[in-house]
C-alpha cells in the first residue's frame, strides 16, 4: 500500500526529512518525483455538476474545482498556509486605508486572445458588484469604485477600510471573465461559455456527464500546464466514482469523505493524499433563546464534547479537532485561544448546575438525514449524555434545516453543520459573529469588542496587526462559546500513480497547478 | 363485430394519453414545489442573505403563482421547447437527447437478455411440472426476483470489472460513435437489471404455460396424437404470446425505474441520473422534461404491446 502523507507544516515535514520517509511527497517544499513532462489528458472523477461556470453567477462551493482550472484570479493564495500572493495582479498596495491599488500583470491574454488589462478588470469587479445576477456582490460590498490609473493599474476606492479585499480577489470575485465574451454573449450569460485566462481553456461541458479542458498554449506561468488538458467525467455516486479510479477509467477523484479512506487504501494502485483543510464541522449555536442565552450552558456544552474521540469515531481520524474556526496551520492561528474550550464534562456538569440547568433537560438540536450526519449526531448525543445534557435532533434535507435554523422559523437551538473556508477569516467571522449576520441564527447580540476586533481585522493590512486582531476575535468567540467547532476535516484525494505533482491546500477546494502524467 | 383499423386504434389511445400526460407532468410539478427546499437558495448562492433570496426569485420567476408557473412551462413544451436547466442553462431537450440513447440501450440489452434467458426457462419448467427442472427454474426466479439490482451491479463491478477487467465498470459510449464499445459499456447494467426481467418471464410463462396445456383443447390435440413438440410451438406459445406481450410492456416500464439506481451504481449519464440530479437540485425543468419523455415512452411501449396482442388474438380490440 503506498500513501503518501502530507506534512503541512515545515517542523513537521523537517523533523520527519531525517527519517525514512523523506523520499516522498512532502507538502510545497519537496517534489522527489522525477522530472515534470508535458502530455496526457488528466481525467478526474467530480461529484457535482457544477451550477454554472460563470464565476458571478454561479453558487456552489464545488464549483471552485473547475472554475480554477479556466479562470486565473487577481490574487493567489500558498497552499499551506492561505497567505496572499501575486496572481494576475502581480502586486498590490493600500496607499491610504481606504485606496487600494493593483498592478496587473503584463501580456496575460484571456483564451480568446483578449488582453486582460486595467479596463478588463475594472469591467469584471465592476460587474461582480453590480450585475442582478451576480451572487457575490457582498465580497465586494465594501468597493464604492473601480478605475483605471494606468494600463496596466486598477484603484479601488472603498467605503471603509478592507484588509480582506487581497484574500477575496483570489476568490470567485477575483476570476477574470473575457469581457469581449460577456459584452457580446445574451444578457451577459456565459454560465456554458466560459472564456477566462487560466491554465486551461474550455472545450465542452454535458450536463451531469462531461467538461472537457485543453491546455491553454499562451498561459502565462512558464511551462505550465503539463497535462493536454483534462477531462472531468461526473460521477456524484461517490463509491461509483472510487471503483472508476480503481477500474483505471479515470486518473483521480477528490472530495472523499472519511469513510471511504479504508476502501481507497485498500487498493495497492492507487495513492491517497491528505490534508487538513478550513472545512470545519460545527454546532450553531441559537444564543438568543433558552438555554444557549445563557453563557454557562453555552460553556459547559462546548466542554462536553470530546473532540479527540469524535474524530477517531466519527471522521476516521482524518482530521483535525477544532477548538475554534481556524486550523493550526493557518497564519492567523492562535494557540492560546484552543486551551479555552478543554474536554471537561465535569466542569460542564458543575456550569449547568450553577445555571439551574436540570440534568437530562433535552436540548433540541437541527441537523442532517444523511448517513454520515446521522453518525456524527449518534457520537455526540452519547458524549453530552455523559455530561448531563439530554440532546435530541430534529433531521430534515440541508436546504429545509438551514433555512428552518437560519431563517425566520428558529427551529431547535442549534444546528450540526459545517463552515466551508473562506479565503479570509474576516469573512468566517464577520457572517457568524456579527448580530445581523444570516449564521447568526438568533441574530443575538455580540459583545461590542467582538464587533470591533472583526472590524479591525480588515482594517490593517499588516499580517502581524492581523493575527493580533484575529487572535482577540477568536479569544472573544469562545469566551462567550458562540459556537461549539467539532473538527476540521481532511481533504481526502486518491489517485493513480501516473498522476504526479498533486498537492493538496488549505482551502480543500483542488488545484492542480503543478501536476504531470508518467506515461 | 367489425374490426376497428389499425391507425384508429393508435388514434385513440393517443388521445387518451394527453391526460395522462398532463396529469403526471401537473403531479410531478406539484410535488416538487410541495417538497422542502427551494432551487432559488442554491441560485442564490452560499452566502446568500434572505433579501438575495427573494431577488433570484424574482429574476427567476420562481414568485410567479404556482399555476402560471406550470402553464408557462405547458405551453412551451406544446411548442416543443422543453425550456431549460435553471442552474446550469442547459437545453433540456439537449440534455434528453443526449441521455435517452444511454437508457434506451441498457433497457434493451436487458430486455433482450431476459427474454433470451426467461422463455426457454419457463417452457422446459412448464413441460414437467415439479420435476427437478422446474424446481431448479423456480428457485433461480425466486433468486431473480429477490436480489436487489444495485447490490448484484455492484457484485458484477467487483468480479467482472475489478477482478477479471473484462468489462468498464463505470460510465457509458455512444452508440452512433462506437457501437461494440456502447455495449461493452451497456452489459454489466443490463444484466444487474435482466435478472429481474428473466425471473418474472419464467414465472409468467410457466404460469400461463401451465394453464394452456392442462387446457382441454390441448388434451384432445394430444389424443389426436399429436406430439409435444408440436402441441407447444403451434398452440401453446401462440396462446401465451398474448400475456407474453403484457409481460414484456410491464418489464419496460419497470426496467425504465430500475435505472435511476442502476445508473447511479455505474455512472451512466442516463435518463435516471438527470432525473435524479433534477429532483435533487429542483431543478423542475429537467424533471418536468424527464417525466414528459417517460411517460411518452410507457404510453407508446403499451401501445405496441396492445396492438401486438390484437394481432395475435382478434377478441382483444373489442
Amino acid at each position: 500500500m503506498t500513501r503518501e502523507k502530507i506534512w503541512t507544516t515545515r517542523r513537521e515535514a523537517m523533523a520527519l526529512l531525517s527519517g525514512a520517509a523523506a523520499s516522498v511527497a512532502l507538502g510545497g517544499d519537496a517534489r522527489a518525483q522525477g522530472t515534470p513532462k508535458r502530455g496526457g489528458i488528466l481525467r478526474i472523477s467530480a461529484p457535482t455538476n457544477p451550477s454554472s461556470l460563470d464565476p458571478a453567477t454561479g453558487g456552489a462551493g464545488s464549483d471552485h474545482a473547475f472554475l480554477f482550472t479556466m479562470y486565473d484570479t487577481l490574487t493567489e493564495w500558498d497552499f499551506e498556509t492561505l497567505k496572499s500572493k501575486p496572481g494576475l495582479a502581480e502586486s498590490w498596495s493600500f496607499t491610504d486605508p481606504t485606496t487600494f491599488v493593483l498592478n496587473i500583470r503584463q501580456g496575460v491574454t484571456f483564451h480568446d486572445g483578449t488582453p486582460l488589462d486595467a479596463e478588463a478588470v475594472k469591467f469584471n469587479l465592476e460587474r461582480n458588484k453590480s450585475d442582478p445576477k451576480s451572487n457575490i456582490k457582498a465580497d465586494l460590498a465594501t468597493m464604492a469604485s473601480a478605475s483605471v490609473t494606468g494600463p496596466m493599474q486598477v484603484t479601488l476606492k472603498l467605503n471603509a477600510p478592507d484588509a480582506a479585499l487581497p484574500g477575496i480577489l483570489s476568490d470567485r470575485a477575483g476570476m477574470m471573465v473575457s469581457p469581449t465574451v460577456l459584452k457580446a454573449s445574451a444578457a451577459g450569460n456565459v454560465a456554458r461559455t466560459p472564456v477566462g485566462a487560466g491554465a486551461y481553456a474550455f472545450v465542452s461541458w454535458a450536463d451531469g456527464e462531461k467538461i472537457v479542458i485543453k491546455r491553454n498554449e499562451k498561459y502565462w506561468k512558464p511551462n505550465r500546464p503539463y497535462p493536454d488538458g483534462i477531462e472531468f467525467a461526473i460521477i456524484p455516486e461517490l463509491t461509483t466514482g472510487v471503483r472508476s479510479v480503481t477500474a483505471g477509467q479515470n486518473d483521480l477523484i477528490y472530495q472523499l469523505p472519511p469513510r471511504q479512506k479504508v476502501v481507497v487504501e485498500r487498493s495497492k494502485d492507487l495513492k491517497v493524499f491528505n490534508g487538513p483543510t478550513l472545512y470545519v464541522f460545527q454546532i450553531f449555536l441559537n444564543w438568543a433563546k433558552p438555554p444557549f442565552d445563557d453563557i454557562r450552558v453555552r460553556k459547559a456544552f462546548n466542554m462536553a464534547i470530546d473532540r479527540e474521540s469524535f474524530v477517531k469515531a466519527a471522521l476516521a481520524g482524518l482530521a483535525e479537532p477544532a477548538y475554534m474556526n481556524l486550523p493550526k496551520s493557518h497564519w492567523a492561528y492562535d494557540k492560546s485561544v484552543a486551551a479555552l474550550t478543554p474536554y471537561d464534562p465535569d466542569r460542564a456538569r458543575k456550569l449547568l448546575a450553577e445555571a439551574g440547568f436540570k440534568e437530562g433537560t433535552t436540548i433540541d438540536l437541527v441537523g442532517y438525514p444523511d448517513q454520515d450526519s446521522v453518525q456524527r449526531q449518534e457520537i455526540l448525543i452519547e458524549q453530552f449524555r455523559k455530561a448531563g445534557i439530554g440532546v435530541r435532533f430534529l433531521n430534515a434535507p440541508i436546504a429545509e434545516a438551514s433555512a428552518a435554523f437560519f431563517g425566520a422559523e428558529k427551529r431547535g437551538s442549534g444546528l450540526l453543520a459545517a463552515w466551508t473556508g473562506r479565503p479570509d477569516p474576516s469573512l468566517t467571522y464577520s457572517l457568524m459573529f456579527t448580530k445581523d449576520a444570516y449564521y447568526n441564527g438568533g441574530r443575538g447580540a455580540v459583545p461590542p469588542e467582538l464587533e470591533a476586533a472583526i472590524k479591525e481585522s480588515r482594517a490593517s493590512e499588516d499580517v502581524q496587526v492581523r493575527s493580533k486582531a484575529f487572535a482577540t476575535v477568536q479569544r472573544l468567540v469562545m469566551e462567550n462559546a458562540f459556537v461549539a467547532p467539532l473538527a476540521f476535516q481532511f481533504e481526502l484525494v486518491a489517485m493513480n500513480k501516473k498522476v504526479q505533482g498533486y498537492r493538496p491546500n488549505l482551502l480543500g477546494k483542488p488545484k492542480y497547478d503543478d501536476v504531470w502524467l508518467e506515461s | 363485430m367489425a374490426r376497428r383499423s389499425p391507425a384508429k386504434v393508435v388514434g385513440s389511445r393517443l388521445l387518451q394519453a394527453l391526460p395522462v400526460i398532463l396529469l403526471a407532468t401537473f403531479m410531478v410539478f406539484s410535488l416538487l414545489k410541495l417538497v422542502p427546499g427551494d432551487i432559488a437558495v442554491t441560485l442564490a448562492g452560499d452566502n446568500a442573505t434572505d433579501a438575495r433570496i427573494e431577488e433570484i426569485r424574482k429574476v427567476y420567476g420562481l414568485d410567479r403563482p404556482f399555476l402560471v408557473q406550470y402553464g408557462t412551462w405547458l405551453g412551451n413544451a406544446v411548442q416543443g421547447d422543453l425550456a431549460q436547466s435553471l442552474l446550469s442553462g442547459e437545453k433540456v431537450a439537449t440534455s434528453i437527447s443526449r441521455a435517452f440513447p444511454n437508457t434506451l440501450l441498457i433497457v434493451s440489452i436487458a430486455l433482450l437478455l431476459a427474454l433470451a434467458t426467461g422463455i426457454p426457462m419457463g417452457i422446459v419448467a412448464a413441460i414437467k411440472p415439479n420435476g427437478w427442472v422446474d424446481k431448479t427454474v423456480s428457485m433461480i426466479a425466486s433468486l431473480g426476483v429477490a436480489i436487489p439490482g444495485f447490490w448484484l451491479a455492484m457484485i458484477l463491478v467487483a468480479e467482472i470489472s475489478l477482478k477479471l477487467n473484462w468489462l468498464p465498470a463505470t460510465g457509458a459510449k455512444s452508440f452512433a460513435v462506437s457501437p461494440l464499445e456502447a455495449i461493452r459499456h451497456a452489459l454489466l447494467p443490463g444484466i444487474a437489471i435482466a435478472a429481474y426481467g428473466m425471473a418474472e418471464v419464467a414465472r409468467q410463462l410457466r404460469g400461463s404455460l401451465l394453464e394452456v396445456l392442462s387446457s382441454q383443447y390441448v388434451r384432445t390435440l394430444h389424443a389426436k396424437g399429436l406430439s409435444m413438440t408440436r402441441i407447444l410451438w403451434q398452440h401453446g406459445l401462440k396462446n401465451v404470446s398474448v400475456n407474453l406481450f403484457t409481460i414484456i410492456s410491464v418489464l419496460v416500464n419497470r426496467m425504465l425505474a430500475a435505472t435511476v439506481v442502476i445508473e447511479a451504481v455505474f455512472a451512466i449519464p442516463g435518463l435516471g441520473s438527470l432525473i435524479v440530479r433534477g429532483a435533487i437540485q429542483r431543478d423542475f425543468p429537467i424533471v418536468q422534461g424527464v417525466v414528459f419523455t417517460m411517460v411518452i415512452v410507457v404510453i407508446v411501449v403499451n401501445l405496441i404491446a396492445d396492438l401486438l396482442c390484437a394481432a395475435v388474438d382478434p377478441r382483444i380490440e373489442q
